[in-house]
């Protein structure tokens, strides 16, 4: 008797974020995944079932390609030195009492501001004439370089930005997992002549393993969004060289309006998201799901 | 532990560079929204602008309302996580705390939307909402964040820390799960719980995607769009404006953590986030 009213309660308890779950996550999915195998866009205005007609056009266009290619290096490139460099800061601000607070807010402030704001200061930072990096390099007598507006260096300028918007949060995460190492793994390994470096990659790069899969899984939902500073610093260019998987969904559906596009690429990254999912969880998932257990 | 003498001053020398090359950008956005127009255009590299121009927050005031914007940007903020809360810590408490049919299925349900943000699902999202009647709406703005899998995930690892004693005893006093939740669970699980409503208000106070295309109109533009809009109608000439905008844009945020830090930093470093 108690167990069946536990269990009504139970479902009490989630049916109403299960309602804006499904409303606004799967529900879209599904519609999208049908919508993709439908040609619906500015000549015809009415959604008509084509199979693979979008999925044919997309293997076809060189675009198409280009963007996934800088999508894997937006990826790539921005997680994994990222993640590097912040479980180092994270270890130097942790040795060190003193002004942590100070340390800790000057990596992390950048997370906090909106990435529309970053975004801007970034176009300021990058402009050919009066940005900083342009009149510093003129000062030092190095030519300017044409940062968001030539192709060969738009990509590099958003992830570097982005890394400088990413690092703190990473590194506060990090940081967070120091907490839990003991003390005296230190102490014993410098009893036996271990110096900085031979101590942390002995002991902390394998204790906090968990923590980098938490800040993995995090990275990876970052950067495959990422769009805010796309749409405000370069649009895509110059001719897509900045163009990513979101903002190259964007540019179809609301710029071009061709939404049968927009909704193919939208089920080309669900499969994407969904097995990186499938890996992670297949490889951890024990561990990530169970851990308070 | 003896520290050598070299390695304090590596590591002291290490942390500064870092520190001073993430903050050198946001002093000359002070440095830049407190300049005039043509003080910008000589190029000199001086931090401290030669007169403090503080009417450039008038003057952004004058072509855009931000005031407005910032009071949208609130009511978003708090309307997502009042109803998040409301919902995540009834879900975490079911998934924690009892036995029911379904429950494995459905909890991956939750995790696995942390791995489908509303930005890769963009398009459908658009035309639900478009359905629905709410574009231009803040009910708009607000709907599709509500369920957090990130939050009921956080939340259901604390409320499994708390022992299974405690929730014996109140049950046996009569108490439903509701009174549990409310005397027991929430008070036990402050610091997760602030640390989430702390993520929450930073991540929705920043959200750019969303607003930029379910509103067109000032009425309902949060902060981050107002600022966008600025951008494209100033058409990026007069840059001591913009970065005062910018400034704008961010000062509330950083002010709210710089008030809140203790709180934070130490719920942060202490709550559940570790995977």
């Amino acid at each position: 008797m108690r167990e069946k009213l536990e269990q009504y309660q139970a479902y009490l308890f989630l049916i109403p974020g299960l309602f804006f779950l499904l409303l606004f996550t799967y529900l879209p999915i599904l519609w999208s995944t049908w919508l993709s195998f439908n040609r619906w866009n500015l000549l015809s205005p009415k959604p008509k079932f084509v199979g693979m007609e979008n999925f044919v056009n997309l293997w076809h266009h060189d675009v198409f390609w280009l963007v996934m290619k800088n999508s894997f290096i937006f990826v790539t490139v921005s997680i994994f030195p990222t993640m590097f460099l912040a479980l180092v800061f994270a270890i130097l601000i942790d040795e060190r009492m003193k002004g942590r607070v100070y340390y800790i807010y000057s990596f992390f402030y950048p997370t906090l501001i909106p990435m529309a704001a970053a975004a801007m200061l970034w176009v300021y930072i990058y402009s050919p004439n009066l940005g900083i990096l342009n009149v510093l390099l003129a000062e030092l007598g190095f030519p300017k370089l044409g940062w968001l507006g030539s192709s060969d260096t738009s990509l590099w300028a958003l992830i570097i930005m982005t890394f400088w918007k990413n690092l703190g949060f990473f590194m506060l995460i990090y940081l967070s997992g120091l907490q839990n190492v003991s003390r005296e793994l230190y102490e014993a390994a410098y009893m036996d002549g271990a110096g900085w470096w031979k101590r942390h990659v002995a002991i902390t790069f394998p204790l906090v393993g968990p923590t980098s899969l938490f800040v993995l899984v995090t990275a990876i939902i970052l950067t495959f969004r990422v769009f805010d500073q796309i749409h405000l610093m370069t649009e895509g260019g110059p001719g897509n060289s900045s163009n990513v998987i979101v903002y190259y969904i964007y540019e179809n559906g609301f710029k071009f309006f061709d939404w049968g596009k927009a909704t193919s690429l939208t089920t080309i990254l669900v499969l994407i998201l969904l097995t990186l999912t499938l890996i992670i969880f297949g490889i951890f998932g024990k561990r990530i799901t169970y851990s308070a257990d | 532990m003896e520290e050598k003498k070299y390695e304090v001053v590596l590591k002291i020398f290490m942390l500064q560079i870092g520190a001073v090359l993430m903050i050198l950008p946001f002093v000359w956005l002070i440095s830049t929204a407190l300049k005039s127009p043509s003080e910008v255009f000589t190029q000199s590299l001086s931090l401290i602008p030669e007169k403090f121009m503080w009417t450039n927050f008038v003057d952004i005031m004058d072509q855009a309302p931000f005031w407005l914007y910032m009071g949208n940007t609130i009511i978003v903020c708090v309307g997502i996580l009042v109803i998040q809360l409301l919902l995540v810590i009834p879900a975490a408490y079911a998934f924690a705390r009892l036995d029911f049919p379904g429950k494995d299925v459905l909890f991956l349900l939750f995790v696995i939307q942390i791995m489908l943000p509303l930005e890769s699902i963009i398009i459908p999202n658009y035309l639900i909402t478009k359905k629905l009647g709410l574009l231009n709406t803040r009910t708009g703005l607000i709907l599709p964040f509500v369920a957090s899998g990130f939050g009921t995930f956080m939340l259901r690892q604390t409320f499994k820390q708390i022992p299974a004693s405690l929730e014996d005893a109140a049950l046996m006093d009569g108490a439903g799960h509701i009174r549990f939740i409310w005397h027991v669970i929430i008070p036990l699980s402050r610091p997760t719980i602030v640390t989430f409503s702390m993520i929450s208000i930073a991540t929705h106070w920043n959200d750019y995607f969303w607003p930029l295309i379910i509103t067109d109109v000032d009425r309902v533009r949060t902060l981050t769009i107002g600022l966008g809009m600025f951008v494209q109608q100033e058409s990026g000439s007069d840059w001591s404006l913009l970065m005062a905008a910018t400034l704008f844009v961010c000062s509330p945020i950083i002010a709210f953590f710089l008030a809140t830090q203790r709180t934070f930093i130490k719920n942060f470093l202490t709550s559940g986030i570790k995977g």
